[in-house]
């Protein structure tokens, strides 16, 4: 145990005197911190709309119905609306430095005409099914008296049309256009319902929050940062350290002292386990500080911490004692650790990917680590925690044997 | 199960057929010797000889492909860590803790020994007490290497395994080693030094073994290598140009001494009078003889050295590097 305590506090040291590591263990996480906050904690959200009116009136004024539909868009929050001219070449416009990246909803010409002709002919629709449905009240009389009305009405409306169609573009990149779009088409079903005369209609949606009720973004976050942090640290940070200490005789010079195998790991799993807690505790205080997040972490989310940092420094042990080369076992650890934090649902809902990828995120050990985190730190419950404490658990028993495993304590260059 | 310090002369290291192969390469061909307490005992050869993986297959550090060995009486195929706990290694490219000073450093490692020396007690032996503070990667190359020394030696060490000490350092931090060495044989340290400095050897070494391509060439008291592959001994006459009455045509006193002594007599370029002899005794009286015949010039005993024993074994001395020239 001596020596383990030895090593443990020489690493420390060593590892605390160093600017760059520091900067990047603690001054880095809190600059990720405050940028990610900053941007996810500001005021709702807002999507640039450019709107092309090609609905226009002989006196080249965009028509009533067009331009109401317009103000509606424009009474939309998260919208904000600019306008190009109806005769503007919409392919030229997008390529020009100030229009690339735009999306764009074009209002056709025929738009209101369009419009009044398809909601007439969904009203006397309406209006046949509900005869229809009331006939055997009416008597013969009646009811050719209406039939002949409908026919009439029916002729007065154009027989081809369709309704009017909005186009809507968006560049390929666009990750918000699935969002606009999404907006474009509440604010059309609402504006569809009022050309057919539906004011109130029969089904509304409220909505409000439950469970975490006052919560921030970076209350959100702050668990995803502290995991990822762990993680990268862990598996791409110890790896090169690691190999570092082999190539340049460090590792060496103790192996040819009494110090064990097991003692080595376990010292560099402690003080990434240790370092872990800083972190978390650094992240707490400037996320309490800066952003008021009240989140005091309790002997299961500490534990958890713990749990994860060791599962991933032993992974990363377990790299360095692979592969000699600081620069190749860094690498090795950047590729196993970028695509668990893309896959694993941290900053991003995991929902929004293919179903495969969401069963394969699902496995991730970091995916279990953030959401206990989260339950545990921010939520306030242990339901649904269980998973991370097996899983972290079972990685970190299997790395710290295969890292006592795999690690040369002999003949290093062979 | 033998332990802790052994009486002099005894064997504390014991090497049978020794073999260690890399995939075709053969580092270490069926090398065998014994090192026995309290001397230095130096293996001598090129790069590339085999002295790095024979000592680093004693430190335990390296896992042999055949033959035998031991340190302490314990095997170092199965008993690694009970030698380990006795010997005190400098490896020849060594290297710790660069931000840690150097008491950090030799405090550490003294943390790894169940036994051993206070650290204030070794710096000041190591005259490393003034560096005690500053970190090892502020220390120049003599320094760092004196910090290994410190931290091979804190473990209070039976055996001391040093691997190419003073390579790449200055005359004065050599010299300064040397005297260290010096000082842990006086102590009654068994030192195994590698080396390819054949001054190093005369200087420090009891006994040497000359390895090339894997094998002992010779094995011997450095006097002994000598003696026995060193070649003559030279006697010289030094021509003065005339300053002391004799001038160098009127050495014909001397010339006679070495004729009737010496096995071959033979004048150098600058008119230098050589007597090579086979026997040292014969050569020393001789050397007193044209002393008491002596006019005043200049006569000079040259001893063969490891740098013949080397020429004539390997048929080249090796270079500052290492590499044979």
């Amino acid at each position: 145990m001596k020596r383990i305590v030895a090593l443990l506090m020489a690493l420390l040291r060593d590892w605390s005197r160093s600017r760059e590591t520091v900067f990047f263990v603690v001054l880095f996480p809190i600059i990720l911190l405050v940028i990610f906050s900053t941007v996810f904690a500001s005021s709702a959200p807002s999507f640039g709309l450019v709107v092309q009116n090609e609905d226009v009136g002989p006196d080249g004024e965009p028509t009533n119905l067009s331009a109401t539909f317009v103000e509606n868009l424009e009474s939309i929050d998260p919208l904000e609306v600019k306008h190009i001219d109806a005769d503007r070449n919409l392919t030229e416009w997008s390529q020009g430095s100030d229009g690339s990246g735009r999306r764009v909803l074009v209002l056709p010409d025929g738009f209101a005409e369009d419009v009044r002709a398809q909601s007439a002919r969904v009203r006397i629709a309406i209006i046949r099914d509900t005869v229809a449905r009331f006939q055997d009240d009416m008597n013969d009389s009646e009811r050719a008296n209406v039939q002949r009305g409908l026919e009439q009405a029916e002729q007065e409306v154009a027989t081809n049309v369709t309704g009017a169609t909005l186009q809507f573009y968006a560049p390929p990149d666009d990750q918000s256009a699935a969002v606009v779009r999404g907006i474009l088409s509440t604010v059309l079903a609402e504006f569809n319902q009022r050309s057919i005369g539906v004011e109130e209609p029969p089904v509304s949606l409220e909505s409000g929050t439950i469970g975490s009720a006052g919560l921030t973004a970076t209350d959100y976050y702050l668990p995803a940062f502290i995991a990822t942090l762990v993680l990268i640290n862990g598996v791409m940070t110890v790896p090169g350290v690691i190999a570092g200490f082999h190539q340049d005789g460090t590792l060496k010079r103790l192996v040819a002292t009494p110090l064990r195998k097991r003692d080595w790991i376990l010292a560099n799993v402690l003080q990434q386990s240790l370092l872990a807690l800083v972190l978390t505790g650094v992240m707490l205080v400037v996320a309490a500080i800066l952003f008021g997040v009240n989140a005091i972490p309790g002997p299961l989310s500490i534990a958890l911490v713990l749990l994860g940092a060791i599962a991933f420094s032993a992974l990363g042990m377990t790299l360095g004692s692979l592969l000699p080369n600081p620069d190749a076992a860094t690498s090795l650890g950047g590729s196993i650790a970028f695509p668990m934090m893309f896959l694993s649902g941290v900053f991003w809902e995991i929902d929004i990917m293919p179903e495969t990828l969401q069963t394969i995120g699902r496995l991730m050990p970091l995916y279990q680590f953030h959401r206990g985190l989260r339950r545990l730190l921010i939520v306030g419950t242990t339901d649904g925690v269980w998973p991370a404490f097996a899983m972290l658990g079972g990685m970190a028993l299997v790395f710290v044997g295969l890292a006592i495993r795999l690690t040369r304590w002999r003949d290093f260059d062979e | 199960m033998m332990t802790g310090r052994i009486a002099e002369g005894e064997p504390v290291i014991e090497v049978s057929d020794l073999r260690k192969t890399y995939d075709e390469t053969v580092a270490v061909d069926g090398v065998s010797f014994d090192i026995r307490a309290e001397e230095v005992f130096a293996l001598v050869g090129p790069n590339g000889a085999g002295k790095t993986t024979t000592v680093e297959i004693l430190e335990c550090l390296r896992t042999p492909s055949g033959g035998s060995a031991t340190v302490l009486g314990r095997d170092v195929s199965t008993e690694s860590r009970a030698i380990k706990a006795d010997i005190g290694v400098v490896p020849q490219s060594f290297h710790t803790f660069d931000r840690l000073t150097v008491r950090e450093n030799v405090a550490l490692i003294r943390r790894m020994y169940e036994e051993g020396l206070a650290v204030d007690t070794v710096l000041e032996e190591l005259d490393l007490a003034e560096w005690a503070g500053t970190p090892f990667r502020s220390l120049s190359g003599g320094l760092q290497r004196r910090t290994g020394m410190a931290m091979a030696l804190v473990g209070d060490p039976a055996v001391l395994f040093l691997d190419e000490p003073t390579t790449g350092l200055d005359p004065d931090a050599r010299r300064t080693t040397w005297e260290q060495i010096e000082r842990l044989a006086e102590r009654g340290t068994s030192v195994v030094l590698t080396t390819h400095y054949m001054e190093e050897v005369e200087r420090l070494a009891d006994r040497a073994a000359l390895l090339l391509e894997g094998s002992i060439e010779a094995i011997d008291t450095v006097p002994n290598l000598i003696d026995r592959y060193g070649g003559s001994i030279k006697v010289v006459v030094r021509n003065d140009g005339g300053v002391t009455g004799g001038g160098s045509s009127d050495d014909s006193a001397m010339r006679e001494i070495l004729d009737d002594a010496a096995t071959e007599v033979y004048r150098t370029e600058t008119d230098d009078l050589v007597g090579l002899f086979e026997d040292r005794e014969r050569a020393q009286e001789t050397y007193s003889r044209l002393h008491d015949q002596g006019d005043g010039r200049a006569i000079d005993l040259i001893s063969a050295g490891m740098e013949d024993v080397f020429l004539r074994l390997a048929g080249a001395t090796p270079d500052a590097r290492g590499k044979l020239e």
